[in-house]
């Protein structure tokens, strides 16, 4: 093509790709279909040329043929792949590296909200690969972290608007080598596993006798004496008190089976509601005894060797837990994994024979499952929100890459858009 | 190097096609399984592959055909029918099955680590000096490693162990072959080629003024280093004149002069400066590449690139040096105001300047994922031949062992892979590895432990 026709085409172009992605944002509480996709549903199979109708930022309809009002939007993805958005359920991102108050091995009281940095580009070079929910959690450096936050990759939008709205509370627990090192190294306690649980257990006894106190007090207080004085309010205890409630879901950084199996009896002794095990490279081995306890797993495809609990880590072990009936979600951990987590899915089908399904389901509801939004957010159902990406290429590969990513129903990155490929955040803003 | 030179190396490791089956004892946890034989007996029948679809990289792809593995060599290729399959072959029936040559990974710290936070599983790097090009990875490379199996099942074959870096030159890498009964016979290669890290992360600056320690700054680096040649120069010519002066001693039968005391690290920089071996030169950025380059061409050093992640502004004059580059990684981070994909498209970057690349997983427990980051390269316009290529023929060429490895060809070692599918695609299992012709037993550390626990 000559030098200005080309230049002519590449603005038409431009203009076009603006013109759809303002059409998206324009109508993101209105309507809009995407039609002309294979929707993976993630729940209820493949459809072939499929359509989504998209109101108000929520999944509407699904199927063949969608009824949509006229006036909605009309999305045509060339038949490329529609999948649910990518929810990456351990990640650390968007802290400015306060991840570990590695200060003492009991503190649930930290509150990951107070460090999230909202305008950090690993959120939206997370975006760019798929991701649309994070869990991000504290470190483990300590046998008690603290209190996780779950956000929505809306990245340009502001600090509020990232928050993923009444998701419910997780707080992160470690065990293994971490704590005992971050502590061991300063001749304090924890220095080795007898240690580290006896730390646990030690910090979940003083809540219970907290628990108690409170509810001497309000048991006075319920028989009207005027007397009763509070308990001194002390937030380490308040959150502990949260576990034992069950209010906080407890997510685990667990290597070694042995250790997994200590903690499930763990939670069982003091009834906090143990949701999954985070890493558990060593799930394989007692696939049973996690599936019996509906405890979830959070773990890598491959990685393996980088510390000793990592030995016996093998590829197979999402789909030898996911075969004994384990819900099994394969996580980043990383800034640089979240980018691709599609790509450490597909390894599933490779090592252990994941159907395409099953593999898409440890980045999306299974995920979700673990950070408690698996009614939002995770698959392609009528009335979930409508957090979608729609590929270049086949999702479960390492040639398929994100062309468009949607989060509650507006477009926030766009492949085909110069710069950034951002649509809500500007440049140098 | 020479290639003959290369040829010479590559054939003295020939007794290897006499390896005894010998047990290998493994670090295993619980003993549940304490033995593992991983080793084989040489090529004793032919062997023919039939009926699979050959990635010859030298000469395109051929449906339904033929290759013979013969004494550890690739004896014939070529579509079934025109290859004469010899009488006593054991013939294999590769229908369906993509057969493509042994991957070869430009940098790994295989041998040299094996669980990375276990300080004594590791020989990485010293770090007591800058410039430590007396430093041999062959020394310290461990055959028996488990990480080693790992990685040859998903059909890489052939790998550069190389330091870790750290220092500006680390010490010298190794080039070997993933399989063997010793060290001895697994390392092709000793001091193949030389790091020379210019990336800013040499420097001894951690912590505030009162810890640094020099060379603290790029600019005590390079001084640093500029001295080193400069003093392997003087030690070059204080040989060389030794040498004249033994001679005109023996013709004047004269009493013989001292020889000057031998200094192994300058010793060790003699090849690289006689442009006899190559120096593998890192850097990221354009400033620090630019650097590196006129550090090298200052001693004329012959080189290859490595990294150049964040040097996207200069890739024009990259093309312009007419060097092989090892690029990436492609997971490396962009800059904070950089599109996200601006290392991802590196490569096809680099290939559409006309530069030879080459992939690396620059890492010990990893290097099985090598193909994957071949294959996203593809997504951001690599073509996909490309990409195949930069993890085998490209690889063999930088190296020096394109006359032996990389392609399906007539006279090559027989390290070939057999696959249920395109080998860039991570979806892909690897069925069986040939290396030196003789079939790998597709077994680890990990295929152990899954079988036991499958039970």
């Amino acid at each position: 093509m000559h030098q200005t026709a080309l230049a002519k085409f590449e603005f038409l172009c431009v203009c076009l790709i603006i013109f759809i992605t303002a059409g998206f944002s324009q109508n993101a509480h209105h309507d809009v279909v995407i039609k002309n996709a294979t929707v993976m549903t993630v729940t209820h199979g493949n459809i072939k040329n499929g359509s989504i109708y998209i109101k108000d930022g929520k999944i509407a309809a699904v199927g063949e043929s969608v009824n949509a009002p006229a006036t909605a939007t009309v999305v045509d993805a060339g038949g490329k792949y529609l999948t649910p958005g990518i929810v990456d359920c351990h990640s650390h991102i968007a802290l400015d590296d306060d991840v570990n108050e590695a200060t003492s091995p009991v503190t649930p009281q930290m509150m990951m909200k107070d460090a999230f940095d909202y305008q950090d580009k690993a959120i939206y070079r997370a975006l760019a690969g798929g991701v649309t929910t994070s869990l991000l959690l504290h470190g483990s450096a300590n046998m008690i972290g603290g209190q996780a936050v779950v956000i929505k990759h809306k990245y340009g939008d502001g600090r509020d608007a990232l928050l993923f709205p009444d998701a419910p509370r997780s707080i992160k627990f470690a065990s293994g080598e971490n704590p005992k090192r971050v502590y061991g190294g300063r001749d304090q306690l924890p220095s080795t596993r007898m240690g580290n649980f006896e730390v646990q257990r030690e910090a979940l006894v003083q809540a219970q006798d907290y628990n108690r106190e409170w509810d001497a007090y309000n048991a006075k207080v319920k028989r009207g004496d005027k007397d009763a004085s509070p308990p001194k309010h002390d937030l380490k205890l308040d959150a502990l008190s949260d576990v034992l409630n069950r209010k906080l879901m407890v997510q685990i950084h667990c290597y070694r089976a042995d250790e997994m199996l200590t903690e499930m009896t763990m939670a069982k002794e003091f009834g906090y509601n143990l949701r999954a095990f985070h890493h558990a490279l060593e799930a394989y081995k007692i696939a049973d005894q996690l599936a019996a306890n509906n405890v979830g797993i959070a773990t890598f495809a491959d990685w393996w060797g980088y510390k000793n609990e990592a030995w016996d880590a093998i590829p197979w072990n999402a789909v030898m837990a996911m075969r004994k009936g384990v819900r099994v979600a394969i996580k980043s951990d990383s800034e640089d994994y979240t980018r691709r987590l599609n790509q450490e899915a597909a390894k599933t089908i490779r090592y252990g024979g994941a159907t395409e399904e099953e593999a898409l389901k440890m980045i999306t509801l299974n995920a979700a499952w673990i950070i408690g939004v698996d009614d939002r957010v995770g698959s392609i159902d009528v009335g979930k929100d409508a957090d979608l990406v729609i590929w270049d290429g086949y999702p479960l590969s390492t040639t398929g890459v994100p062309e468009k990513v949607l989060i509650d129903g507006e477009v926030y990155f766009d492949r085909t858009r110069p710069g950034l490929g951002t649509t809500h955040y500007k440049e140098g803003e | 190097m020479q290639p003959s030179a290369i040829s010479h190396q590559l054939s003295a490791s020939k007794p290897a096609l006499s390896w005894h089956p010998r047990p290998l004892l493994l670090i295993l946890g619980l003993g549940l399984l304490s033995i593992l034989s991983i080793l084989t007996s040489a090529q004793e029948t032919a062997i023919a592959l039939k009926g699979g679809r050959l990635l010859t990289v030298s000469h395109g792809v051929i449906e339904n055909g033929v290759i013979v593995l013969q004494n550890g060599k690739i004896t014939a290729v070529g579509s079934a029918g025109s290859v004469n399959i010899p009488a006593n072959a054991q013939v294999i029936d590769a229908t369906g099955e993509t057969i493509y040559p042994g991957l070869i990974d430009s940098e790994t710290q295989l041998g040299l680590t094996e669980i990375s936070a276990e300080a004594t599983t590791n020989d990485l790097v010293e770090m007591s000096d800058e410039i430590m090009p007396n430093m041999h990875t062959a020394d310290a490379f461990h055959a028996e490693s488990a990480l080693i199996p790992v990685a040859r099942l998903n059909g890489i074959t052939n790998a550069i162990v190389a330091p870790d870096g750290g220092d500006t030159l680390p010490g010298q890498d190794s080039f070997i072959q993933l399989a063997g009964a010793s060290a001895p016979e697994m390392l092709l290669i000793r001091d193949l080629a030389l790091p020379l890290n210019f990336t800013g992360d040499e420097r001894r600056n951690k912590g505030g003024f009162d810890k640094r320690k020099f060379p603290s700054t790029r600019m005590g680096l390079a001084t640093q280093l500029r001295q080193a040649f400069i003093d392997a120069q003087d030690y070059k010519t204080k040989l060389t004149d030794y040498d004249h002066k033994k001679a005109d001693a023996v013709r004047d039968k004269k009493p013989e002069p001292l020889a000057p005391k031998r200094d192994l690290k300058l010793e060790a920089l003699i090849p690289y400066l006689e442009g006899k071996k190559t120096v593998v030169l890192a850097a990221e950025s354009s400033s620090d590449l630019q650097t590196a380059v006129s550090l090298a061409n200052e001693f004329k050093l012959k080189f290859v690139l490595n990294h150049i992640s964040h040097s996207q502004p200069v890739l024009d004059y990259v093309a312009s040096l007419k060097v092989p580059v090892i690029v990436g990684p492609i997971y490396e981070a962009p800059k904070e105001d950089e599109r996200y994909d601006t290392v991802y498209s590196l490569p096809a970057q680099l290939y559409k300047r006309g530069v030879k690349i080459v992939f690396a997983s620059y890492s010990a427990h990893n290097v099985r994922n090598l193909p994957d980051a071949a294959g996203f390269a593809t997504a951001f316009g690599l073509p996909p031949d490309e990409a195949l290529k930069a993890i085998t023929l490209n690889a063999a060429e930088v190296w020096g062992v394109a006359d032996q490895l990389g392609s399906l060809d007539a006279g090559k070692t027989a390290n070939v892979v057999v696959a249920n599918g395109d080998p860039l695609d991570v979806k892909t299992d690897v069925k069986q590895v040939y290396i030196q012709g003789r079939a790998i037993p597709m077994t680890s550390r990990q295929t152990q432990l899954r079988d036991e626990y499958s039970k």
